[in-house]
């Protein structure tokens, strides 16, 4: 493979790059084929020529005993060989993905909660487990036998050339057609593959539409007659993509052919030079034994070719996986600050800003500069329009992006506490929902937050109590339940910092009033509250208000706070 | 998850709607077996026989003509009944793949909203998309492959028998139970970890969705580390899973090779045993064994797709969960209509979540009277007009239509008489024209035009170059909330009903246009009966009554204006 070819297609060079640790298995999984190459090789030489001493010397079963002995073998190393390519391919494929999925997992979380945050989890989640399982195939099967097909078919066709030069030639037409058949096989499968992906993921898209859409379809009282569409279109699709299919199948069909001629003109061949009716050559002196040896030959010389071309498909969507994986790790890193040395931070204070200064990357500057020093037990609310930076400030002092300006300090340890409009609810139970952020805590310590939440009542009524599964498949928690098991974990956590992002901006105001009763009872805990918010009440809680305008800080007077919030509601 | 194949009962009968096509494709399948078959059996004979007769010396004959054109026949007919089976099999998949989707559709579009909206994330489309994808293969790789390879066993091993009793015997002695193996056996060895591969993968993709998506909390609280492990757990069982099968697929492939290459091994020295005897000639002998090296062909993808059986099976046990979902809303369908009914809500209550969304709330809407509703998001307003179209039924008092209690009334025949703009415009990959249809399948080009000329977008669309056949959505022209918001109201316009139900008629549409649509509103639902929804009071034509939904203690209330 030429350097230039490389350069033109970054996709398969980048998939190579990811099979390097895991080289070892790949070399084992092309040794293993060889091997069976080989002992497929002995077998049919072995075989020829047990028929060759009984059919044509008259030899008793006696004299190839050993022989027969011999292909047993052969038959055994060959199925094992053919155990080891699979088993150290799938090894390798095996490999391939968790490192794959390792470094993307390591890259998604150095681009950090904000790059994130434009993100679906779905997609990303799309992305890391089932583009990654198209990797597999490429790399399991389809590399090795790349290397198989290019050698198998050299070593039987040296066999062959040895014992009659001329069925050799015969075979040997078939061989400069080889780089062709790759090449047809290659288009074929590329064209059917892309052919069918396109057809298969128009008409995915045309069903999922419309069952998406199936309760306006209701409205309209459309069902019956949608039901009629789905499957016309489904049709439709099928006879178009017949047309692409037709020409596509012919590639592969083309070397079927080939390989079905080859063997039957062989065949032919030495029927006649056995008979003596071709006078030409080294057929004269074909025997049974060579006659046969190259006839059980000619099927295994287009055999790795054959099966190359029923892996194609793996290394087509292979390629398409890692276009996209490429693309999701190409996007830059944050660079990582945390090598430098925290800046000191005295014993009373909770955070310090000295003139901070924030901007998005190639944006303009959104915060600062901006200084401000927060006591240790104080609660301080940010208020101001969406979109003036009030995140961005908390995501700051919470650590996950960088000043571009200024120094900050703040007490990340052991942990910050962080409460924002969409609590994360893992798939486990309310304890290991809770345990995330304090894994040594006891049954009792659990029980206690919650009451302090306001989930006391709701974990009174679940019949599990806290081994109530939680999640996707486990009890749906209502927006403010939700909200109020992330302000327990709050209460758990043995961070002093808490960081509250709009913490009742989604809730009705039912809800809203048990979850600042919850935050009420966080502050007189003594913890340092910094909480970006519009809620009245909240702002009633704090010690300090600050409005932020045009990325600074200004502080609200209490009288004020009555204004500033029927402003902003 | 005992083996079962009882799953796939019903897609085995959907399947066997289309027995004609599968026969043949079955059929064309058994030829290229037997054309590989012949070539080889026919070539081993022809070489030998050739050899004995050169040996024999001059005055032995041997019609040559005959058997090389056989060869020539198997040649071109392996070629040609594969390319056919190829192209013929693939086409019959892609019909069953229209026939599954549309029964799967079948089966969803008569539920209603409150069953459907239980599992309907885009997670659960997709995979419903691969549950039946996975079916449709199903004839290609678990039905087709294994008879045509029985056959092809049968055939040859009655063949053989007809030379050599005992190599027939042989062949069916070993060929058979390595048949049962490589398809039974490959089922059993592969169930569990091919039947937990789909939920395995999905709980993968669970954990991950709850690091991407949760990854400030946990990086604030340190607990990255701890959750990647719960990560790594899942990522480590799938990966052992995969592992267990692959070692066991490639042990049942090796298998295969083994038992047929054996099974060769046994028919040549059974043939020189008899060969000795002077029961058969050496070509014979040779020909039977060469045939069973062929018979590998029909064997060599079997173990592939029965360990697999598990996964089919798991995804069939998913959509048969999904087909035997029933709506619970049935009743007699209405009668008479036309003129504008009056629609009463008495005492209704509705709970969500465990907590009231309405404090047995009473309206009454009287025939041709227009009654708006203003209310915070949330507070319930949406829910009014599902109750109306009887989306679902409320769980305490009743809601009844031109004087006749829904609970009883065919949902669609109710929804015929019903315009309702929706607060999310809802609309397809497909054309304009076909879009404005949904409102009136029967509607003229005409009437498209005026419609769209009320909601004016007919400048807009005129300037369109495939006018009403532009193609929206997706991989077509894009449209702005504010375009799809009129596309969704030209095609209540369209539908002409007696009671009009409007949730935020103009939500992002800028000041200048909602004034104008409130106005052509305002003259087109003079005469019906209307319910309107909205956040205030100015994002809605005029109405004869306001009222505002209150959101309280015990559930919203109703405050007349």
């Amino acid at each position: 493979m030429s350097a230039d070819r490389r350069a033109r297609n970054p996709s398969r060079a980048w998939l190579a790059a990811q099979a390097l640790p895991s080289r070892p298995w790949y070399r084992a999984a092309v040794a293993c084929g060889l091997v069976a190459g080989l002992a497929t090789l002995v077998q049919m030489g072995l075989l020829a020529w047990v028929i060759d001493r009984i059919v044509i010397a008259g030899a008793g079963l006696g004299g190839v005993s050993l022989a027969v002995a011999g292909i047993a073998t052969a038959i055994i190393i060959r199925a094992a060989g053919q155990w080891g390519q699979e088993v150290c391919g799938q090894r390798c494929g095996l490999a391939v993905k968790r490192q794959v999925r390792e470094r993307l997992l390591k890259h998604l979380h150095q681009l950090g909660p904000v790059r994130l945050a434009s993100r679906q989890g779905a997609g990303v989640a799309n992305q890391l487990v089932d583009q990654v399982e198209a990797l597999e195939g490429y790399h399991a099967r389809f590399r090795p036998q790349m290397i198989l097909a290019a050698l198998l078919p050299v070593l039987y066709l040296g066999v062959v050339l040895w014992l009659d030069w001329l069925a050799g030639i015969w075979l040997l037409i078939a061989a400069p057609l080889i780089p062709l058949f790759m090449a047809l096989i290659g288009m074929g499968a590329q064209r059917l593959n892309e052919a069918q992906f396109q057809a298969v993921a128009r008409l995915a898209g045309h069903f999922l539409d419309r069952v998406r859409g199936i309760t306006t379809l209701q409205l309209f009282g459309l069902g019956e007659r949608s039901v009629a569409e789905v499957s016309e279109v489904a049709h439709d699709y099928r006879r178009r993509s017949m047309k692409t299919l037709r020409v596509a199948f012919l590639s592969s069909a083309v070397l079927e052919f080939f390989a079905a001629v080859s063997v039957a003109v062989v065949a032919i061949y030495i029927g006649f030079g056995l008979l003596g009716y071709i006078d030409y050559g080294p057929a004269g002196s074909l025997t049974l034994f060579s006659g046969l040896f190259i006839l059980l030959l000619a099927p295994e010389f287009f055999q790795p070719l054959r099966t190359l071309s029923q892996h194609y498909h793996d290394r087509a969507s292979a390629l398409g996986a890692a276009e996209g994986l490429m693309a999701l790790l190409a996007e830059p890193v944050p660079e990582d600050d945390r090598s430098r040395t925290p800046d000191s931070l005295p014993g009373s204070l909770a955070c310090r800003l000295t003139g901070v200064e924030f901007a998005h990357a190639g944006r303009e500057r959104l915060l600062g500069p901006l200084s401000l020093d927060v006591l240790d037990g104080e609660v301080v609310a940010l208020v101001g329009p969406s979109g003036c930076g009030k995140s961005s400030l908390l995501q700051l002092i919470a650590g996950f992006v960088s000043p571009t300006g200024g120094s900050l300090a703040a007490r990340r340890e052991p942990a910050v506490a962080w409460l924002d409009q969409r609590p994360l609810i893992i798939h486990g139970t309310l304890a290991e929902n809770l345990r995330l952020v304090a894994p040594e805590a006891d049954d009792g310590s659990l029980r206690q937050a919650l009451e302090q939440a306001g989930l006391g009542a709701w974990l009174a009524r679940a019949p599990a109590g806290l081994a109530t599964p939680l999640g996707e498949r486990g009890v749906g928690l209502s927006g403010g339940e939700g909200q109020r098991l992330a302000l327990a974990r709050v209460f758990l956590s043995p961070g002093t910092l808490v960081l509250l992002d709009e913490p009742t901006a989604a809730l009705d105001s039912v809800t809203e009033r048990e979850v600042i009763a919850g935050l009420e009872c966080l502050a007189a805990s003594g913890r340092t509250l910094i909480v970006a918010t519009h809620h009245p009440a909240i702002m009633a809680m704090a010690d300090r208000i600050f409005s932020l305008e045009a990325g600074q800080l200004r502080p609200v007077a209490r009288a004020e706070v009555r204004e500033v919030g029927e402003a902003l509601s | 998850m005992a083996l079962t194949l009882q799953p796939l009962k019903p897609w085995l009968a959907v399947l066997g709607e289309r027995r004609g096509r599968l026969l043949i494709g079955a059929l064309l399948m058994l030829l290229t077996l037997l054309s590989a078959l012949g070539l080889l059996t026919l070539s081993g004979w022809f070489i030998t026989a050739t050899a004995v007769t050169a040996a024999l010396g001059a005055g032995a004959y041997l019609d040559v003509f005959t058997p090389g054109s056989g060869i020539r026949f198997f040649a071109v007919s392996r070629t040609l009944s594969r390319y056919l089976e190829r192209l013929y099999n693939h086409d019959t998949v892609l019909r069953l793949l229209a026939d599954l989707r549309g029964r799967v559709f079948r089966g969803l579009v008569t539920l209603d909203a409150a069953t459907l909206g239980r599992a309907r994330s885009s997670e659960w489309l997709n995979r419903l998309t691969a549950d039946i994808d996975t079916l449709d293969n199903l004839y290609l790789r678990l039905l087709a492959p294994p008879l045509a390879a029985l056959i092809a066993i049968l055939g040859f091993a009655g063949f053989a028998m007809a030379f050599l009793p005992a190599a027939g015997v042989l062949l069916l002695a070993v060929l058979v139970p390595l048949w049962l193996v490589l398809t039974l056996g490959c089922a059993c060895w592969g169930w569990q970890a091919s039947y937990r591969r789909v939920d395995r993968e999905e709980r993968l993709r669970v954990r991950t969705i709850e690091q991407i998506d949760g990854l400030a909390e946990l990086r604030a609280y340190g607990a990255t580390g701890r959750h990647q492990a719960l990560w790594q757990a899942e990522e480590c069982e799938l990966l052992a899973d995969q592992r267990r099968l692959g070692w066991r697929t490639a042990a049942a492939n090796a298998l295969q090779t083994l038992g047929v290459q054996l099974a060769m091994l046994a028919v040549l020295l059974i043939g020189l045993f008899s060969f000795a005897a002077g029961d058969i000639s050496g070509p014979v002998m040779v020909m039977m064994a060469l045939g069973t090296l062929a018979v590998s062909e029909a064997l060599g993808n079997l173990p592939m797709a029965f360990t697999k059986l598990g996964a089919t099976v798991r995804a069939a046990q998913r959509l048969n969960a999904q087909m035997t979902l029933r709506t619970s809303l049935q009743g007699e369908p209405l009668t008479g209509g036309g003129q504008a009914p009056g629609l009463d809500y008495r005492d209704i209550n509705v709970r969500l979540g465990g907590r009231n969304l309405y404090r047995y709330l009473s309206l009454s809407i009287h025939p041709g009277e227009r009654v708006g509703i203003i209310g915070p998001s949330g507070c319930g307003k949406s829910t009014l007009a599902d109750l109306a179209v009887r989306a679902f039924d409320p769980d305490e008092g009743c809601v009844s239509f031109a004087g006749r209690d829904l609970v009883g009334v065919d949902p669609a025949s109710l929804r015929a008489r019903i315009g309702y703009l929706t607060q999310r415009s809802e609309l397809f990959h497909d054309t304009l024209a076909a879009n404005l249809r949904i409102g009136d399948p029967q509607a003229t080009d005409a009437d498209l035009w005026r419609a769209l000329e009320r909601v004016e977008l007919k400048t807009w669309a005129d300037s369109l170059p495939s006018g009403l056949d532009t193609w929206l959505g997706e991989q077509g022209r894009q449209v702005s909330g504010g375009q799809a918001r009129r596309i969704a109201l030209a095609r209540i316009l369209l539908r002409n009903s007696p009671l009009v139900i409007l949730d935020e008629p103009v939500s992002g549409l800028d000041s200048a246009t909602a004034a104008r649509i409130k106005a052509m509103l305002d003259v087109w639902l003079a005469g019906r009966t209307v319910l309107m929804l909205a956040h205030a009071r100015n994002a809605m034509p005029a109405c004869d009554r306001i009222g505002r939904l209150s959101p309280g203690e015990e559930g919203a209330h109703w405050v007349e204006e």
